[in-house]
């Protein structure tokens, strides 16, 4: 027992006397969503990291928990922070029963999303029409798309490039809140849309 | 059969609205340069410009004073630091289910990920490969430097 953690020890003090190879933080995630985890796997062991900025590191080919400062991370990695782009952000505007008109509190809404993308040097938008399950699904299949293609039109007539923006309509599929069919529910008539 | 038609349309007009039909889709867009960039493609470097596309397989590179900002179809978003060298090996993604598979290639240099939609719907399937280990990642923000040869 105590001969296996002599040489542990022995082989940990070697390791140390490598050079690092490789470096592994998780970091504190971005506009507060819950932090998950990394794996670093060596190809014999598998090191789980799942706090902000708990860290591992390669010496001689193997990968082990490591302890760094919080200003080496930020030094080492500064650059790299700094050019990060603005982050994607998601959208979610309401229409009117059966029709591609916003209601009015989405017709306000719908101004964050155009000044969201007014803050990106460049940008790619993506707008997926929803329906309620009112109707059929052919009907719903059009709704969808017309609510899509509403938006989008709105986005160049205020001034965006068309070629930015992609479309589709996934009808009374993907509900936002499940209901039965033939169902009029207000929060499914909706449309999705993505800023990155 | 009508039905089925209509929804198969419904998905061409999403995905021809996105890119040209003999191209290769694009996974990616250059957001942000600073100082010295590139992508390598096919065996040709070219100046990493903001608005540029990236495709699967290209080679981000940046030089001594350089950096780069890029997200994916997916809202993944990678920068990398100076002195950097990630080729993007691997990259599925259906936008309609949000499933897919990530692996990028981490030779050298400093990056930082925000993980995007391919790691909160598939887990275990985005990768970053350095030449020491293999990361995989569960939703997350991390950052990974890989030292040049000594």
């Amino acid at each position: 027992m105590k001969r296996r953690a002599i040489l542990a020890l022995a082989s940990m003090v070697l390791l140390a006397g490598c050079p690092r190879q490789a470096l592994f933080v998780v970091l504190p995630n971005a506009e507060g969503s819950s932090v998950g985890a990394i794996t670093v796997d060596d190809g014999k062991t598998v090191t789980t990291l799942a706090q902000p900025f708990a860290t591992a590191e390669s010496r001689a080919g193997n990968t082990a928990p490591t302890a760094e400062t919080r200003q080496n991370i930020s030094t080492i990695f500064r650059s790299a922070i700094a050019a990060q782009p603005i982050l994607p952000h998601h959208f979610r505007l309401y229409f009117i029963l059966g029709s591609d008109e916003l209601t009015p509190e989405s017709k306000v809404a719908y101004r964050a999303v155009f000044d969201d993308v007014k803050q990106r040097p460049v940008y790619e938008i993506e707008v997926i029409g929803f329906t309620d399950t009112l109707g059929d699904l052919r009907y719903n299949q059009a709704l969808s798309l017309a609510r899509a293609t509403a938006i989008r039109d709105a986005l160049v007539r205020d001034g965006l490039d068309r070629n930015a923006i992609s479309i589709a309509g996934r009808g009374k599929r993907d509900l936002l809140v499940p209901t039965a069919d033939q169902t009029p529910e207000p929060r499914n008539r909706r449309v999705e849309i993505t800023v990155r | 059969m009508g039905l089925a038609l209509w929804l198969a349309a419904g998905l061409l007009i999403a995905t021809a609205s996105a890119a040209g039909a003999a191209d290769p889709p694009p996974i990616a867009q250059i957001k942000k340069v600073t100082g010295q960039a590139a992508v390598l493609r096919s065996g040709e470097r070219r100046p990493a410009n903001v608005g540029d596309m990236l495709l699967v397989k290209d080679v981000i590179e940046t030089g001594p004073d350089g950096a780069i900002g890029i997200t994916f179809i997916d809202n993944t978003v990678f920068s990398a630091g100076p002195s950097s060298q990630i080729a993007l090996d691997e990259f599925q993604f259906d936008s309609n289910d949000f499933r897919g598979a990530m692996l990028a290639d981490m030779r050298q240099g400093t990056l930082a990920v925000v993980s995007g939609d391919i790691a909160r719907s598939t887990p275990g399937a985005m990768k970053v490969k350095t030449p020491t280990a293999i990361l995989g990642v569960r939703g997350t923000t991390f950052a990974v430097q890989v030292y040049g040869d000594h």
